[in-house]
């Protein structure tokens, strides 16, 4: 081991291009994480079992019926996407988004190399910015096999033809699919929110399984406040409230007033938390 | 307190007690602390910390366990936040301007922490990129001088903890920082990963690199460091160049055939206290003078010497348990001072 010309007078960091060097670091580290790639097969392998097992049911003269969009599904391959849309967004999707973002601070902090990151000349809210984007990113690149996946998937078994309306018009296959990539990105805003709550989980706690514990215990609590009839006052207030409103894509002429409250709570429910997280972030001691 | 403590302490007064006063004799200071203070909860862990650490230097941070180190290393690199009190690093107050300080300061606290399934490589490449792309001539440079260019695409998770200090040192001067501050860089090295660190922290002092090295290590700092300071219980005990906190040692090492007869005799010439046993040594109070004398009577006792060398080690050490050895509670240094000996790493043990 010799120094040689070890400080001075080599290459040093050319400053530009900063903005995406937090960016970059956090998609490369998602890449090398083995549960990026078990949620991405998720995501594409759902359709897959969704449309087999439609097209086995749909040969057996008492098969069962399934969750919304899954009865269409049969008679039109367009289906397939949104049916596994519907079947992700309540659970899965929210797991995936708390385990990701819980793991962004936290997991850096319980491995030891979020000091080492923080000794580079980056501002705080510029790492946390970057977590909190490459969580959104991750989450749309699963979103983005899904709807491949329904397509091709039902292309094969069902074939794609224009699809029928919730108000009972037909809209052409290449509208249709602008309404389901409408439906998903409605879908991924709605995982701002649990995105945002399990950061800031992330900064409070160092152990990412604590923040994905944290962030799905309060998803789920609040699913259940709003499930009781008792607890209506809450509903406009909460996000998981809307979850379910990207179906309004599908009326004709598409119904936007819950939509566009959807859109506010989640945008307010996400900036509120991810500005929480900032705040904290960038007073925390960091001493793991 | 014993005379070398007050010695020290007169040297500390000389060089001035506020750090606005103590002078790098003509260089420039590269990091101040100024009344640095960390609290947490009831304990504080910085206790109105004032140090100055000058361009140039080869900067040793000395402190038993526990002393506050390790704290005050993450206070001036903004990973904690002072409850009082300011660093200044390059220039740049920290916590305030604590970007514009971390564009000079390169190093690492505690272990140095890697993503295990990525190669050395692409980890370098990975925190180099967060502030701009690093040129890979760079990255092979920064490998090449900790030794790791063989392993440059190797896990980092089949690394070993050596291996690991090392690219930890790498990443640190991946930007070519004007002060690197390492935290314990040979802590669970083997001989030989020790002896290449210190070689390559008096090299990067050669280059013209400040390196702050935090160690508990005595004669580490004793080795490799030009000035250093002392702290206990979060405070500054003493600071100064090396060679004058040190006070003169007349200790000697005596290696002999028969320790045990050899003690007694050095014990009837020197005073029981005067001498202390440790690693097969005996340590002898006892100045140039009386060298001579004392082999003629372990001769004459039937003892045969293989070894009279001199121990300079010992003042340092002698010096370090005085300073951070006099809490109430515990038993005065010079009564335990052989057991703590033992007790404290790279001491007497």
């Amino acid at each position: 081991m010799t120094a040689g010309h070890p400080a001075h007078g080599s290459t040093g960091p050319r400053m530009h291009g900063r903005a995406w060097g937090p960016l970059r670091r956090e998609w490369i580290k998602l890449l090398f994480q083995r549960r990026s790639y078990l949620i991405w097969g998720g995501a594409f392998a759902l359709p897959f079992l969704i449309a087999l097992a439609l097209y086995l049911a749909k040969a057996d003269p008492h098969g069962g019926e399934g969750p919304l969009f899954f009865e269409r599904v049969t008679s039109n391959g367009m289906y397939v996407a949104l049916a596994a849309l519907s079947a992700l967004l309540p659970f899965l999707l929210p797991m995936a988004a708390a385990m990701v973002a819980g793991y962004m601070i936290a997991g850096e902090a319980e491995l030891g190399t979020l000091r080492i990151v923080l000794l580079r000349p980056v501002r705080r809210g510029s790492v946390l910015l970057a977590k909190w984007t490459m969580a959104i990113v991750y989450l749309a690149v699963g979103l983005v096999l899904m709807l491949a996946s329904g397509l091709l998937f039902g292309a094969i078994f069902f074939g794609l033809h224009p699809m029928i309306t919730l108000s009972g018009t037909t809209v052409s296959v290449g509208h249709g699919l602008g309404l389901i990539i409408l439906c998903c990105l409605y879908g991924l805003a709605a995982m701002a929110c649990i995105v945002s709550l399990a950061l800031l989980f992330s900064t409070i706690t160092d152990s990412s399984l604590t923040a994905l514990i944290a962030t799905i215990v309060i998803y789920i609590v609040v699913q259940v406040l709003i499930a009781f009839s008792y607890f209506d006052w809450l509903r406009p207030w909460v996000f998981p409230n809307y979850f379910l409103e990207y179906v309004s894509f599908f009326r004709d002429p598409i119904y936007w007033t819950p939509i566009l409250k959807g859109l506010a709570s989640f945008g307010a429910w996400s900036c509120g938390l991810t500005f929480v997280a900032y705040l904290l972030f960038r007073r925390k001691d960091v001493l793991s | 307190m014993t005379q070398a403590v007050a010695e020290a302490q007169t040297l500390t007064e000389r060089a001035g007690t506020r750090p606005e006063q103590q002078s790098c004799g003509g260089r420039v200071p590269i990091l101040t602390t100024h009344a640095l203070t960390k609290q947490f909860g009831s304990l504080r862990a910085v206790d109105a910390l004032d140090m100055e650490v000058c361009r140039g230097d080869i900067f040793g941070f000395l402190g038993p366990n526990g002393a506050g180190k390790t704290t005050v290393i993450r206070l001036v690199l903004g990973l904690i936040h002072p409850t009082s009190g300011y660093a200044e690093v390059c220039g740049h107050r920290v916590p305030g301007e604590l970007q514009g300080a971390l564009r000079h300061v390169g190093g690492f606290v505690d272990d140095p922490t890697f993503y295990p399934l990525m190669s050395a490589r692409r980890n370098l490449r990975l925190l180099g990129s967060m502030t701009g792309p690093v040129s890979e001539e760079r990255i092979d440079e920064v490998l090449e001088i900790v030794g790791l260019s063989e392993r440059a695409e190797s896990r980092v998770g089949s690394f070993s903890h050596g291996m690991k200090q090392r690219l930890g040192i790498a990443q640190a001067l991946l930007h070519s920082p004007e002060l690197i501050v390492l935290d314990e860089p040979t802590s669970g090295l083997d001989p030989r990963g020790m002896k290449d660190v210190r070689e390559l922290i008096r090299e990067l002092g050669a280059a013209g690199t400040t390196v702050f090295l935090s160690s508990h290590l005595l004669h580490e700092v004793e080795q490799v460091c030009t000035r250093a300071v002392i702290i206990n219980r979060g405070k500054m005990v003493v600071q100064g160049p090396v060679s004058e906190l040190r006070p003169q040692s007349d200790a000697v090492k005596v290696l002999t055939g028969d320790q045990g007869r050899a003690a007694d005799t050095l014990r009837a010439q020197f005073g029981a206290s005067s001498v202390l046993e440790d690693e097969g040594f005996l340590i002898v109070q006892a100045d140039e003078d009386a060298v001579p004398e004392m082999v003629r009577r372990l001769v004459a006792d039937g003892v045969a010497v293989r070894a009279v060398v001199p121990a300079p080690e010992q003042g340092l050490e002698d010096f370090f348990l005085e300073l951070t050895g006099t809490d109430g509670d515990r038993p005065a240094p010079k009564k335990r001072r052989a057991g703590l000996a033992r007790l404290l790493p790279g001491g007497r043990r």
